[in-house]
């Protein structure tokens, strides 16, 4: 005779069945994934030698270099690259964030109503679609090889994400201030200034503070094909396996997103 | 400051508002950055964008659109390779984040010395762009998929870490104590207790990822790490036609893959 929780035991789905032909399929696809023709498992019996030889360029760090002083010109400094970039992925983030707005009324349901708001959204999803790197891919050659390119690429691309967390900032906002606006015989231009803006003026702030974040990592890499920033002198140096001014170029990055993360964080919770 | 006086005689000030001193702080701060942006007019040749276009979209000299579509089949082998490296990088990245993520949750170790110094190490981890892992992971095993695996590993790894323990702390924690309770031990306690909490969640986040990496490796791509990026890259230079075919294919890559995690992810919620 079976005691009762026995008998509840016995009941149990057996999922083990299932989760042992998951993993199963998992482990057998990343088997796969490792077994293209382009890896050479060789490499890795170097793998102490690059470390030392990693270790000794990232131990020298070249401070002229860093600072733009000495031998060097301020303007190749990495000190004058970092602001540059934070330049490109703040103007970059404002573009967006205007360009945005617009598109964010486009698609919010409340605004334009179901039927063009899908139009809207359907616009955003194929901006985001184009990484930022082959749209500065494009835009190189109409505004050639300088930061102003980097600014635009991002700020094309920010509209994408920015103009559906907008259009949501929209849609969530509470609606009664504008009935109570109309009631005392608000005109459109007052009903957007007292019961629209004050409510979504925090909201839009935070997330593009948010997408500031992100467009500074972005920035960094968008030199590579010249789009201005750090990227240019980054690709070069890891051209040349030059791993003192890969180094200088990483503390540097590390220390400015760590600053604009802090900064965008502390300026986000006082506005939420 | 406006001052208006109501009917019953008070007189009432206007607050200031703060948004204008933001406002004015934002436009110092375009100012200021204006000047960095440093570009000459004269570069500036917008008809060469629709020149540029053109050119990534129509077939180049002698092709004809024939050969312009049997070019997109050709990029099945990197289309994998990109597949590929996101889909491996992704499932380890995220295997390797589950032990520290729980490190760094505040409410399972309730250690100070334990999470402060693994918050801060993640922290430097995802400071670092997705393409400086890959520079640094060609240097170590050379140009293929496996730098690209290897770069998105340390990338999802930084992210899901921070997403995960985020996720952690924000779970019930009363069956974790009731388990704790009757005697299971920390793991126990976690496995049937926090396990089927953040599930979901997890998978739901892995998803999320993978659709990132996809889009990331563009690119990582560039840097030598594998997949469609690397076509891009090395036809930029005489073959513009071939470019923009490989743009369109990752284009319908992406969106194809964002499309799918909208509605696995939807399937979970």
């Amino acid at each position: 005779m079976m005691s009762r929780s026995e008998q509840a035991l016995k009941k149990k789905p057996k999922t083990w069945i299932v989760n042992l032909i998951f993993t199963a399929a998992m482990i057998v696809a990343i088997v796969i994934s490792f077994s293209g023709s382009t890896i050479n498992w060789r490499r890795f019996t170097t793998i102490g030698i690059s470390l030392r030889v990693m270790w000794e360029g990232l131990s020298q760090i070249n401070v002229d270099f860093l600072l733009g002083i000495g031998i060097y010109h301020f303007q190749e400094g990495i000190l004058y690259l970092t602001l540059e970039t934070l330049a490109i992925a703040f103007i970059g983030t404002f573009l967006g964030a205007i360009l945005a707005i617009p598109f964010s009324f486009l698609s919010s349901a409340t605004i334009v109503g179901k039927h063009i708001s899908k139009i809207g959204t359907a616009i955003l999803v194929l901006i985001r679609v184009f990484p930022e790197i082959i749209l500065a891919l494009i835009l190189v050659k109409g505004f050639g090889i300088n930061a102003l390119t980097g600014v635009l690429a991002i700020g094309l691309h920010s509209v994408g994400m920015l103009g559906r967390l907008f259009s949501e900032a929209i849609d969530n906002m509470d609606k009664s201030p504008l009935e109570a606006l109309d009631a005392v015989g608000a005109n459109t231009w007052q009903k957007i200034r007292y019961g629209i803006l004050p409510q979504i003026i925090p909201d839009l702030s935070s997330i593009a503070l948010y997408r500031l974040d992100i467009n500074v990592r972005s920035a960094t890499v968008l030199g590579i094909i010249g789009a201005g920033g750090l990227g240019a002198t980054m690709i070069l140096a890891a051209e040349n396996w030059n791993w003192s001014v890969l180094g200088t170029i990483m503390v540097a990055i590390i220390v400015m997103v760590l600053t604009v993360d802090a900064i965008s964080s502390y300026l986000r919770g006082k506005l939420v | 400051m406006a001052k208006f006086t109501i009917t019953n005689g008070k007189t009432v000030t206007k607050p200031f508002n703060k948004i204008w001193i933001i406002l004015a702080i934002v436009i110092v701060l375009l100012i200021i950055f204006w000047q960095f942006i440093k570009f000459n007019p004269e570069f500036i040749a917008l008809d060469q964008l629709g020149i540029i276009l053109k050119k990534m979209f129509t077939p180049k000299g002698t092709r004809t659109w024939g050969d312009y579509f049997k070019y997109m089949l050709r990029l099945k082998e990197p289309l994998l390779d990109t597949l590929q490296m996101s889909f491996a990088g992704s499932i380890l990245g995220s295997a390797l984040a589950i032990p520290v993520a729980i490190l760094a949750a505040r409410n399972i170790f309730k250690k100070k010395f334990i999470y402060v110094p693994i918050r801060f190490l993640m922290n430097l981890i995802r400071t670092i762009p997705a393409m400086i892992l890959a520079l640094i992971s060609v240097f170590f095993v050379g140009i293929g998929v496996l730098s690209g695996i290897l770069a998105i590993t340390l990338f999802t790894f930084g992210i899901m870490a921070k997403m995960l323990y985020e996720v952690i702390e924000t779970v019930d924690m009363n069956p974790f104590e009731a388990l704790e309770s009757t005697g299971a031990n920390k793991t126990q306690a976690f496995r049937y207790a926090v396990m089927p909490q953040i599930l979901p969640v997890f998978v739901s986040y892995l998803i999320y990822v993978f659709e990132m990496n996809v889009r990331a490796s563009a690119i990582l791509g560039y840097v030598g790490a594998g997949g469609i990026g690397t076509v891009i890259k090395d036809n930029i230079l005489y073959n513009y036609d071939r470019v923009g075919a490989s743009v369109i294919v990752m284009l319908v890559l992406i969106l194809v893959v964002q499309f799918l995690s909208n509605f696995l992810r939807s399937k979970l919620q």
